[in-house]
């Protein structure tokens, strides 16, 4: 059994590895990302000084806090994980699925592995944008650790509740067999209900308990809420066990569905 | 025991009815229409350890469909499937252990890593030892030359370059059952010369047993003694090469372009006239009665001749010629 889970285990942590090569395949990519990002984020900053020319607070946010949620929402976007749904859809189209199919390893435990190597590597090439908002918007980080602590167990649990959400998702695309529609209308979602554009204390009651009853905001308006006080640090053990709670079900549902889903895999050939 | 055991096996693919224009797209939204295909209809046979078999077929017989549900990643509609005492769509953890697959024309590699990390990382996830890996890769390097391939990315590589780095991925573990789906497709003569090889080398040297689906009759030659035949989803021979070559391997065809239209022609023992179209005659002779040159020569002589070609039969053919009681008349 130990032995075993050794051995997975190190399976697991090279699949972890190899993901910051991959992304080094593409240097090119990264410059032209970097250039786009800055200039969403200051798109998003600007936006948010001009709706606050006429008020001091908003839902009880200043601007300042406001821009800080925002800012670090945008840093910390890799927590949504949404690349997922891209990176299982064109194994599926280009039935490479069958090669990951063939190995003697689970493989959610494979993805999961692997796209907790896509997040660190992600965060570390957000470091750039780290720098541009320090510099350029005047982000101020938290400065004690209770806080760090509380935001990062919420947004490791948060991760993966996006983690099995986006799988869940990627299982539609073993019916529907395309991917472009359905990524790109998840990825639109994903910005608004993950709480990146705005915060979720300033949506409309409704829309706020429409959004919380939908998994996207847990990845990043929840983990970020926390960091930025706008959720109080005594919160934070409320907040794991509601996250918790998502992973349980999420897991299920997703697992389900892929035990289903993967039956129907009518790769062509003959 | 048999290492490979197949019994019954049948699949039915449920596929979508497409009918035409806009109101058929529109009808077919909400309520799809289905058809089935029996891709694979009812096959039994049994692998022996060791044994190399060809599985041959035309395009759409059901050659991939087999292979997918003995590897386990398709499930079978009916019927069942046993690789070493195990149900591998059922225990296809404990099964993925023991195989080595390649398919010709997908890759297991890492597209975007250079080979030697996709390698490393199959080494880790079949737990293969460290001091036995670094032996299998000096080996495979050597055999297949693989040491200019090592630093590149998978995406720049050729395709029979993509061939040899397949091999490598799929035997680098020493699977007990190997499945080769058209490995030498779109290779040249050459690369495929020494894909056989190695093949060869390879899984006769340790005992594997190993399924070679292909088109080529040249990699059957080469590497098998068994064939099975599938055409429409059912097995139409299984025997030994022997059988197929000494009732098929004989005959060869010569195509002659000539000048003026052709009427008669006498031609030796053992050669006969398929057809004649205008400036273009057919010829097929048992290479055991006649010779090429014999046929060539005499024909020659007697008109004037622009071109000509020598052919082996090709397999659609042979299935066609098993249809009609070929090999009965023969007698297996």
């Amino acid at each position: 059994m130990i032995q075993t889970a050794k051995r997975d285990l190190s399976a697991y942590a090279s699949f972890f590895a190899m993901m910051p090569k991959v992304f080094m395949a593409y240097q090119v990519w990264f410059w032209v990302g970097l250039v786009l990002n800055i200039i969403s984020m200051a798109i998003l900053v600007y936006f948010w000084r001009a709706i606050y020319n006429d008020a001091s607070t908003i839902s009880g946010l200043g601007l300042n806090q406001t821009l800080t949620y925002i800012l670090l929402a945008f840093i910390f976007m890799p927590l949504t994980a949404i690349d997922l749904i891209w990176e299982i859809g064109s194994n599926l189209r280009e039935g490479t699925i069958i090669h990951h199919l063939l190995r003697p390893i689970n493989f959610q435990g494979m993805n999961y592995a692997q796209s907790l190597g896509t997040l660190v590597t992600r965060l570390i090439l957000q470091i750039p944008m780290v720098v541009v908002a320090v510099l350029l918007f005047g982000l101020r980080f938290p400065g004690d650790l209770a806080t760090w602590l509380a935001f990062i167990v919420s947004a490791m649990l948060g991760f993966t509740v996006m983690f099995f959400f986006n799988w869940f998702l990627a299982c539609l695309t073993f019916y529907t067999t395309e991917i472009w529609g359905l990524g790109v209308l998840i990825e639109g979602m994903n910005f608004f209900l993950s709480g990146a554009l705005v915060p979720l204390v300033m949506m409309p009651e409704w829309v706020r308990s429409i959004v919380l009853s939908i998994p996207f905001a847990q990845a990043l308006a929840v983990p970020v809420g926390l960091l930025t006080g706008i959720t109080p640090l005594s919160d934070a053990p409320r907040v794991w066990f509601v996250q918790v709670l998502w992973i349980l079900g999420m897991w299920l549902a997703s697992s389900l569905f892929f035990r289903v889903a993967v039956r129907k895999i009518t790769v062509q050939g003959g | 025991m048999p290492v490979i055991e197949v019994k019954e096996l049948t699949k039915v693919f449920k596929i979508p009815k497409k009918e035409p224009g806009l109101g058929g797209a529109v009808r077919g939204l909400f309520r799809p229409q289905y058809e089935n295909k029996t891709a694979v209809d009812g096959i039994s046979f049994q692998l022996n350890a060791g044994e190399i078999a060809g599985y041959i077929g035309v395009n759409g017989a059901g050659k991939s469909t087999t292979i997918k549900m003995l590897t386990g990643v398709l499930m079978p509609t009916s019927g069942s499937v046993k690789v070493l005492g195990r149900d591998p769509h059922r225990q296809r953890v404990e099964n993925a252990r023991e195989i080595g697959v390649v398919f010709g024309q997908r890759t297991q590699l890492w597209w975007d890593l250079a080979l030697i990390e996709s390698l490393n990382l199959i080494a880790k996830i079949y737990n293969v030892h460290p001091v036995k890996y670094r032996l299998m890769l000096n080996k495979f390097t050597e055999t297949l030359e693989l040491d200019e391939l090592l630093n590149i990315p998978v995406r720049n590589m050729s395709l029979g370059q993509k061939m040899r780095s397949e091999l490598a991925a799929a035997l680098i573990h020493e699977p007990r059952v190997v499945y080769l789906d058209e490995p030498t497709i779109g290779l040249d003569l050459i690369v495929k010369e020494r894909i056989r090889d190695f093949i060869k080398a390879e899984c006769v040297a340790k005992g594997m047993t190993v399924i070679l689906t292909t088109h080529d009759l040249g990699d059957i030659e080469e590497l098998c003694q068994r064939v099975i035949i599938i055409d429409d989803g059912r097995i139409i021979y299984d025997g030994p090469i022997e059988t197929i070559k000494k009732r098929f391997g004989k005959f060869r065809e010569i195509t002659f372009e000539t000048v003026e239209d052709v009427k008669g022609l006498d031609l030796p023992e053992g050669a006969e006239m398929l057809s004649t179209d205008d400036h273009k005659v057919q010829i097929r002779f048992d290479r055991t009665v006649s010779t090429a040159s014999k046929v060539a020569g005499l024909v020659m002589n007697q008109i004037e001749v622009r071109d000509f070609s020598l052919s082996e039969p090709e397999l659609s053919d042979i299935v066609k010629q098993i249809y009609n009681g070929a090999l009965d008349r023969d007698g297996r």
